[in-house]
């Protein structure tokens, strides 16, 4: 297997050290309020992300709890919570992924950007 | 019962195996090429291998097992495991690959400047490491039972020698092209047979009316099994038998419903109800606990309900599709044991030490993200298939419940389609499937533990002189320990089920790695005492407690008191609910209080947090 080509991030090139980023780099207090700044923006991306999944998989035991209807429903012949916990539960998990991703590329260069200037 | 085509499936897949291995081989030189495949895999093959290693045998055999077990309850299991990639990609994929380090130990001690929490990492990694293997070796032992006809304990040790082999000889490089192949037998071998089985057996909506309609499993066909003196079972429904000649049972309990007719002539009618009895050839059995006292041989006829053996509750066919059926609802406190599974899972997915090590080889950040978020769409689509064959088992090899091989159902369920040849070739193919999840898994785990064992105690501390030979013969003497240690320990598991193995795993490292990374990487704040006594508080209560329960099998005083106290079990069982929360409490009280954070934590930061664009990236081991 080869190196994978093409990336840019991968090799990059020693870039020459701007003044936001040497103050990063020597951990000044300017530094370490940009660094701050970085950190809350992906971790409250994060925690959005985790606590959409937890409502997601932690209301339906307590709506099957609370909601005998629920639990009972067939739909062809299917339990409800099946189709619901068993199948759609997936593309929900996987979008949400998909906009993690999206959003932490976006905060990570928004964040390069500013530093580079 | 000798299967050729399970057979020729197995050996088909051994020998890509092996061959894809020792091509692999010649490429794998230095330290760097055997732990992270010199960081130069590319993602997409990286995302099928890091699938292929996780998709283990818990979820190629392990989920189907259990859904035709307990039924709606089990769903809980592919969808965490699933949620729980999830968890690892909005927290730790991006600044781990960051920090560049091999392995958790890695990170514990870059992180928090501590060889000692390292030293403790690899403590740990080694227990989970262990109980992880321990439901691989149950899967390699039936599946190899099932297809060849040999004992449990030969097929575990001959498959664990494969596995040895293929780690001693390719080293993780090796490893990450032969587990991306097997991902792909494995889709291939869970999705095919489920189309061929819905075309046979029809769709969804009429296998789901099928279980509405009955009250209970029924045996499709005539069962002929051979009971041993001990073995007990449970009779959900009146039951005619034909014996080989007549048999001493004992009734331990009767249900209601009809009294028995034909019980036999009763011998002795001790207080408490148990009745001794001798059944004619041709019997009938009452519903309630019966217990063979004399080996005999019993023909059930087709249309029977199933009589449950040992190690499987009965259930009705209401109480399975619904939720809170016989897995959550018999635990007494259906809430409380849902949520602590599901938080043992989504949190215990990202502190499993094979897992973890796979993100390294990712070229950056960006790229470890991308990959992880490929893995969610090939487990999803993935999980989307075991539980079907729990379903049509249920429908149509009831005899399982009988005879207790339902971790199995993956491997016989295919052999029930006519004509016999097309049965056989899918037997085949699922066959090979199984052989992939447990070994792919095996092997991820084996370079973890051999990892732990070469990498560390002996390069670390026994010989930190030691050169690069010397690393790699420890390496692949580490690798030879720990599948030893772990073929010994899985001869001793056939009678647990495999997805509560891996739950205990899964417990053990949410309680422990998940918030030491977590905090780590997240909170500046978080010092290495916290560290160290939240993850040793968190890791050892979730071994105590699962530890309990496992001695709760063996110890009836333990068991009724468990009984007594159903909150309390489920704890013990599922510990995560409560010792997650007090690893993370010591964690954060023990850093409050004495607020020393360790040398370098700024700067390890600024290399988790900061993207590689930037070029201050270096990495934590260099090479």
């Amino acid at each position: 297997m080869e190196e994978s080509s093409g990336n840019r991030e991968s090799r990059p090139q020693p870039p020459p050290l701007t003044a936001d980023l040497r103050e990063l780099e020597e951990q000044t207090q300017v530094g370490e309020i940009f660094l701050s700044a970085l950190l809350r923006r992906q971790l409250s991306l994060s925690l959005r992300v985790a606590v959409t999944l937890l409502v997601m998989l932690g209301l339906q035991p307590l709506v099957a709890w609370l909601v005998p209807a629920y639990a009972s429903t067939d739909v062809l012949s299917i339990p409800l919570p099946w189709l619901v916990l068993g199948v759609g539960s997936y593309p929900v998990l996987i979008a949400l992924g998909a906009y993690y991703v999206r959003h932490a590329e976006r905060v990570d260069d928004e964040f390069s950007d500013l530093m580079r200037r | 019962m000798t299967s050729p085509a399970a057979i020729v499936g197995l050996l088909a897949m051994l020998a890509a195996t092996v061959t894809v291995g020792i091509f692999a081989r010649r490429f794998a030189r230095t330290t760097s090429d055997f732990l992270v495949a010199a960081r130069a895999v590319r993602p997409a093959a990286n995302a099928a291998a890091i699938s292929g290693e996780y998709l283990s045998a818990a979820s190629f055999l392990g989920i189907a097992g259990l859904v035709m077990k307990y039924g709606f309850d089990v769903l809980w299991y592919p969808v965490d495991y699933a949620a729980g990639y999830l968890v690892l990609l909005i927290f730790i994929a991006g600044p781990l690959r960051r920090f560049g380090a091999y392995t958790i130990p890695d990170f514990a001690e870059g992180r928090f400047a501590s060889p000692r929490l390292r030293r403790l990492a690899v403590g740990l990694v080694i227990v989970i490491g262990l109980f992880y293997t321990l439901p691989q070796m149950k899967a390699a032992g039936i599946t190899v039972a099932s297809a060849v006809g040999i004992p449990y304990g030969a097929g575990v040790l001959l498959m664990a020698a494969v596995v040895i082999t293929i780690v001693m000889a390719g080293g993780m490089r090796g490893v990450t092209i032969v587990q991306a192949m097997q991902f792909t037998v494995k889709l291939f071998a869970i999705t095919t047979p489920s189309f061929v089985l819905l075309i046979h057996f029809g769709a969804p909506a009429g296998i789901f009316a099928h279980l509405h309609s009955d009250a209970v499993p029924r045996l499709s066909q005539p069962l002929t099994v051979k009971v041993n003196p001990g073995d007990e079972w449970q009779v959900v429904e009146t039951l005619h038998v034909h014996l080989d000649h007549p048999t001493r049972v004992r009734l331990l309990s009767s249900g209601p419903g009809p009294a028995p007719v034909d019980v036999g002539t009763p011998e002795t009618q001790p207080p408490g109800g148990r009745r001794e009895v001798l059944l004619t050839p041709s019997a009938t059995l009452p519903p309630g606990r019966v217990r063979w006292e004399q080996p005999t041989r019993v023909e059930i006829p087709a249309g029977s309900a199933a009589p449950y053996g040992a190690g499987t509750p009965p259930s009705s066919n209401a109480a399975w599709l619904r939720p809170f059926g016989p897995l959550a609802g018999a635990s007494g406190q259906p809430l409380l044991f849902t949520y602590s599974l599901i938080v043992a899972i989504l949190c215990g997915t990202l502190g499993l030490p094979h897992i973890l090590v796979r993100f390294y080889t990712n070229p950056d950040a960006r790229q470890a993200r991308r990959t992880a978020l490929f893995v969610l769409v090939l487990v999803g689509f993935f999980y989307l298939w075991p539980p079907l064959y729990g379903a049509l088992g249920r429908l149509h090899m009831a005899r399982l419940y009988t005879t207790g091989l339902t971790d199995a159902v993956v491997l016989l369920l295919p052999r029930q389609i006519g004509p016999s040849w097309v049965g056989d070739t899918l037997a085949g193919i699922t066959s090979a499937g199984a052989f992939a999840a447990f070994a792919a898994t095996l092997s991820g785990l084996l370079i973890s533990l051999a990892g732990a064992l070469g990498h560390d105690i002996y390069g670390r501390w026994l010989r930190p002189e030691a050169g690069g030979a010397e690393r790699n013969l420890a390496f692949r003497i580490g690798a030879l320990t720990a599948g030893l240690a772990a073929a010994l320990l899985g001869l001793m598991v056939e009678r647990f089920d495999i997805n509560v193995l891996v739950g205990w795993a899964f417990a053990i490292a949410a309680s422990s790695f998940f918030p030491m990374l977590v905090l780590g990487i997240w909170w500046r704040g978080l010092t290495t005492a916290g560290a160290a006594l939240g993850t040793a508080t968190g890791g050892v209560a979730a071994t105590l407690a699962i530890a309990t329960t496992m001695v709760a099998t063996a110890s009836p005083t333990l068991a009724g008191f468990l009984d007594r106290n159903p909150a309390l079990a489920v704890i013990m069982a599922q510990p995560t609910i409560v010792t997650l929360p007090l690893a993370v409490a010591v964690m954060v009280g023990v850093s409050l209080a004495w607020p020393r954070p360790p040398t370098g934590a700024a700067a390890t930061m600024l290399q988790m947090h900061l993207p590689e664009r930037l070029g201050l990236r270096r990495d934590y081991i260099h090479e």
